[in-house]
């Protein structure tokens, strides 16, 4: 993941370093004044898209924290605070995070309208509190010195454009590591999020809290653009269409921030000169936001499957791996790795699960099977944590799971797949593993997916089809060698020689990894020839457990699943 | 003491107003799954169609109703953008194009009319109603909340006791299941918008002289009234109505207060924080994901 | 007289094939039967043809008309009936105000409680509230009060005691027996099979098998084979 970040992020200085250059040497000063408020606008525009873009929360008041971030600033210059404007910007930053974690907190476990709801109508209180607060120094006409080094309209445009591609670089980073993929599942899909042991709560707090950072530092650096600024640069309005220009251009995209910044300074200027009203720029980002979300496109990510398609095509299937890079096994002491025991769910006077106990002996492959309805899904749903509520216990390698939320659950040794493909399509394959399991080595990754038919880990998972998606779920859940994993119809949607090899490498996983499996399947074939003994659940009831042979040919499995009674064959 | 009751009484008409939105925003929420951040601008764009009409000269109350077409029928436009392309997405996706909307809305809307200079607002409902407790309440307050009550208890017998109610309330439920029994689903839907915009309308054309009417402002009126539907939690509309009331009733008395007057915009936020905490308890997985 | 014809249709559930270049016929008077598995695309199917999903490949026809590429309400309006799994009823509505939401002009509620005299006095009551067997006597019923050519039944009997799927096994025949095209989809092979005409076996999104209930119905092996045995080379 380094490498890759690395790579991108000196592409990107690269980019800036020759653009910037650009605009000082070629440009008159006016332009050069504009291009500062452009990249200005694009800080802001990246902390939105960490937010927004991201993490998929609606956030209407990212002016309000860039007000925050400015005032401080103007605070401390009145108060003569040593450091100058850069460490005021940072403390600006700082001075903003409280502010975010407080709005956000309580919005957070809540479904994410919320938080458009309690922003929205922060940015109104905060409007009229800073309207009543005249920017520091205001009265006297002092002006926010710029930094000594920096202080000429081209200086302060490299100042501006240094911190932005600190920025920018810090989030490459960021949008690599195992939190920035976090925060792409989340936005997906809670539920597979947790079910990798990801506390979906501290995720969207730790994204709302440093897109508040640097949200506020957007605001420091437009104080000292300014000298002093009013209450206006931060309104409300401000907000509202700086998040219909992230939505509409992709700002968690470095080229999307800036694309957003080119578009809410220039546009108007443009208008201007052709003496065309300037507000219609807003009309555009809304248009263009409403386009975005309908064909749940940004213009960043336009732009880069139009650029993949000139590329040559790339090597999908990673080289062959040597089994001996697979990560080793994890040895799980305990002999039985998943008990459950009488568990029992009812919704309301429905009787979904009754009294089912199951035993998944350590380095075994079990089945699940039964006819639609019998009460599987359910039953995964209340081992994993997804439940409400439930009787009866879950024991993992003998300790009881039930106080336990999913996500920790996740973290105490039960994976799971899923039926429905829940993989953000914005991670790589690589990326992928690594949220799922993580401190994996690169080989380690490359050997894992190698052994499924996984494509390669730089691969965007947006360009895999469904079926080694699924792959792709399994050698997730694998690779973290919990004590147990679940596999939910992985074969599901398979032709026989796929859903053949499968089996095969479904078989090897206690030895490989260590892990015990349960199987939930409908593929008869696969459960006969992979586990070693299957559970039948029919109307929330267990009514057979055995070896798979056995089991299949008995007279009550039979009937569940034909409704033929072995008596009435005479008729 | 009598200044906090006369300003507590004063802010009956924003209440009735914040009531009404709310409920419409609660009525919107349950029957098409929408959080509709537009829901006051539609009705300014209406209100502002009766202004545009009395400057010209034309008679106060056939522009009334003009203007409450109008934002009928921008409430039906909005409603077709989300009906068209957005019948199957997320609650999410839906309320952020409807923030996407509002942007240009407001931005269209101060355009034509004139960005933020004022404009001569007839009074609709000028004059008191009644004198309670030594206090002067005024027609517009007792119509805002009358009407939030109309809006209540109509909305109430049209669900229960029409053939359309019956639809409507079984697309809520099932929108798939309907549309299979031959359930029109689009036009119902177009219908609850193009209501919601004609009430909404309505209502803030009785109390836009008393907000210096400029399309921003009254647009954002959402914010308090989806601060009364959060009180509802978005399902009771009784809640709500109260909710809005007592909004409007404590900004009233935050308005003699000195000290906090001029933050008294702050107060939809704060309750907005307190529901919101007191909803944290009920934490649970969003169903679809 | 009404005729449905599918002709090599093949549905996708998020670019995953499900439905395979599936043919089949419902007629009036008959009852298709189409049997398989879960995970065969049953379900995937009927979605496909009710329009829930859209067709990826191949025809609909319905009395000789195109219906693959109109949107739901348009295909209900043509006569095409779902009665989808899970028993969708609108839970906050009474069984009768359920009833009455698809109530085309020349039918009656009468009918309905004709076909299930057991919902008359379960008239009043929430549909959420009702039993498992009440609400999916409730679901056919709407969906016989559409006024419909062709019926869709989706698995009916899941979660039901063998009581209570005879009765509706029962019903469902009458309702052929009076000039409706039906096309069953179940997993509990034996009472459909005694009831219907045609039968169908879907296998991994295909078509398996095709020919009369009454012949399939006498050799269990050959229908133990195509649900749960190995696959044939």
């Amino acid at each position: 993941m380094t490498r890759a970040s690395l790579r991108a992020s000196l592409a990107l200085v690269v980019a800036l370093a020759v653009g910037g250059a650009a605009v000082v040497g070629l440009l008159p000063s006016y332009w050069v004044f504009l291009a500062t408020s452009v990249l200005i606008t694009g800080v802001a525009l990246q902390s939105l898209g960490l937010v927004a873009g991201r993490t998929g929360m609606i956030a209407l008041c990212q002016m309000s924290f860039a007000g925050v971030g400015a005032w401080t600033v103007g605070y401390l210059n009145l108060a003569e605070a040593p450091g100058g404007l850069t460490v005021w910007i940072l403390l600006g930053g700082l001075a903003a995070v409280p502010f975010g974690v407080a709005i956000g907190l309580p919005a957070l476990r809540l479904r994410g309208i919320n938080l458009a709801i309690v922003t929205l109508s922060f940015a109104t209180a905060f409007d009229t509190i800073l309207a009543t607060i005249t920017y520091p120094g205001q009265t006297t006409f002092l002006q926010v010195p710029r930094p000594a080094l920096f202080d000429s309209d081209g200086g302060y445009f490299v100042f501006v454009l240094i911190v932005y591609a600190v920025i920018a670089v810090a989030l490459e980073f960021l949008a690599r590591s195992r939190l920035g993929a976090s925060w792409l599942a989340v936005r997906h899909s809670e539920r597979a999020a947790a079910a990798h042991g990801v506390s979906i709560a501290a995720s969207k707090l730790s994204a709302f809290a440093i897109s508040a950072f640097i949200a506020g530092i957007s605001g420091g650096l437009l104080a000292g653009y300014l000298g002093t600024l009013v209450a206006e640069n931060f309104s409300m309005m401000a907000s509202l269409s700086l998040y219909a220009v992230a939505v509409m251009t992709g700002a968690h995209f470095a080229e999307g921030a800036i694309i957003g910044g080119l578009l809410v300074v220039m546009f108007p200027e443009i208008l201007r000169r052709f003496d065309l009203p300037q507000d219609i720029g807003n009309v555009l980002f809304a248009i263009g936001a409403t386009q975005a979300l309908s064909t749940g496109e940004t213009m960043s990510e336009t732009f880069r499957r139009l650029a993949r398609k000139l590329r040559p095509a790339r090597r999908t299937k990673v080289a062959d791996a040597p089994v001996s890079d697979l990560p080793a096994p994890v040895a799980h002491a305990v002999p039985v790795a998943l008990e459950i025991d009488n568990l029992s769910v009812r919704y309301g006077s429905v009787v979904a699960l009754d009294h089912v106990s199951l035993k998944v002996p350590a380095g075994t492959v079990a089945g699940l099977i039964g006819p639609n309805g019998a009460g599987k899904s359910t039953f995964i749903d209340a081992v994993t944590g997804f439940l409400h509520a439930y009787d009866g216990s879950v024991k993992l390698a003998g300790a009881a799971l039930e106080a336990r939320p999913a996500h920790l659950r996740a973290r105490a040794g039960v994976r799971r797949t899923w039926q429905t493909n829940r993989i953000a399509p914005e991670l790589t394959v690589g990326g992928y593993l690594n949220l799922a399991a993580k401190g994996l080595t690169q080989a380690e990754i490359e050997a894992v997916l190698d052994w499924l038919d996984c494509p390669d880990p730089e691969v965007p998972v947006t360009t895999v089809d469904a079926g080694t998606r699924r792959l792709l779920d399994v050698a997730g859940v694998v690779a973290a060698r919990p004590a147990v994993v679940l596999l939910d119809e992985p074969a599901a949607g398979q032709s026989h020689e796929e859903s053949v090899r499968l089996g095969q490498r479904i078989a090897q996983i206690p030895k490989l990894f260590g892990s015990a499996v349960l199987l939930v399947e409908h593929d008869m074939d696969l459960v006969r020839s992979v586990c070693s003994e299957i559970t039948v659940l029919d109307f929330g009831k267990v009514i057979a457990s055995g070896p798979p042979a056995k089991v299949l040919s008995e007279p009550a499995v039979k009937k569940a699943y034909l409704g033929i009674e072995e008596e009435s064959v005479a008729a | 003491m009598d200044a906090l009751l006369t300003s507590a009484v004063a802010g009956l008409t924003a209440g009735g107003t914040y009531a009404l939105l709310g409920v419409c925003a609660v009525f919107t929420y349950r029957l098409v799954s929408v959080v509709n951040f537009t829901g006051a601008a539609i009705g300014t764009a209406g209100t502002f169609a009766l202004i545009a009409l009395t400057e010209a000269g034309y008679p106060t109350w056939p522009s009334v109703l003009a203007g409450i077409l109008v934002g009928a029928f921008v409430g039906v436009a909005i409603g077709y953008v989300m009906t068209r392309w957005f019948a199957e997405s997320s609650a999410s996706t839906k309320a952020a194009v409807t923030v996407a909307l509002l942007v240009g809305l407001i931005a269209v809307g101060l355009r034509l009319t004139g960005g933020q200079h004022p404009h001569v607002m007839p009074e609709l409902f000028p004059g008191s109603a009644f004198r309670m407790a030594g206090v002067e309440v005024t027609f517009a307050s007792v119509l805002t909340i009358g009407l939030a009550v109309l809006f209540t208890v109509l909305s109430d017998l049209f669900l229960n006791r029409t053939g359309v109610g019956l639809h409507l309330r079984a697309l809520s439920d099932r929108p798939m299941a309907a549309e299979l029994l031959g359930v029109k689903v689009q036009l119902l839907s177009l219908l609850v918008w193009g209501l919601t915009g004609a009430f909404t309308t309505f209502a803030l054309m009785i109390i836009a002289p008393q907000r210096s009417p400029n399309f921003m402002t009254l647009s954002l009126l959402v914010v308090p009234a989806l601060a009364a539907a959060l009180v509802g939690l978005f399902r009771s509309f009784w809640l709500t109505l109260a909710g809005g009331i007592l909004l409007g009733v404590i900004e009233g008395m935050a308005s003699t207060v000195d000290s906090i007057s001029q933050y008294r915009s702050a107060i939809p936020f704060l309750v907005v924080l307190a529901v919101l905490l007191w909803s944290q308890r009920e934490a649970r997985w969003d169903d679809a994901r | 007289m009404s005729r449905l014809v599918v002709s090599d249709l093949s549905v996708n559930r998020v670019e995953l094939p499900v439905v395979s270049q599936v043919s089949l016929i419902a007629e009036s008077g008959a009852i298709s039967v189409l049997l398989g598995a879960n995970g065969a695309g049953k379900t995937t199917l009927l979605e496909g043809l009710s329009g829930i999903i859209p067709v990826a490949g191949g025809r609909i026809e319905l009395d000789g008309r195109e219906i693959h590429k109109a949107r739901p309400g348009l295909r209900s309006r043509e006569g095409l009936a779902h009665v989808e799994q899970g028993r969708t009823v609108f839970r906050q509505l009474t069984t009768e105000e359920n009833l009455k939401v698809g109530l085309s002009r020349e039918a009656e509620l009468a009918q309905a409680y004709d076909l299930f005299p057991e919902l008359v006095q379960r008239r009043t009551v929430r549909a959420g509230l009702l039993s498992g067997g009440e609400q999916q006597m409730l679901v056919i019923a709407r969906a016989l009060l559409t006024q419909p050519k062709v019926l869709l039944i989706d698995e009916m009997s899941a979660g039901l005691a063998p009581v209570i799927v005879t009765r509706l096994m029962n019903a469902v025949r009458r309702l052929a027996d009076e000039g409706l095209a039906i096309l069953l989809v179940e997993q509990f092979a034996a009472l459909a099979l005694s009831i219907g005409d045609r039968a169908y076996v879907m296998r991994r999104g295909r078509i398996v098998h095709d020919g009369a209930c009454k012949v399939l119905a006498r050799t269990p092996d050959e229908l133990h084979r195509l649900y749960l045995g190995t696959e044939a080379a």
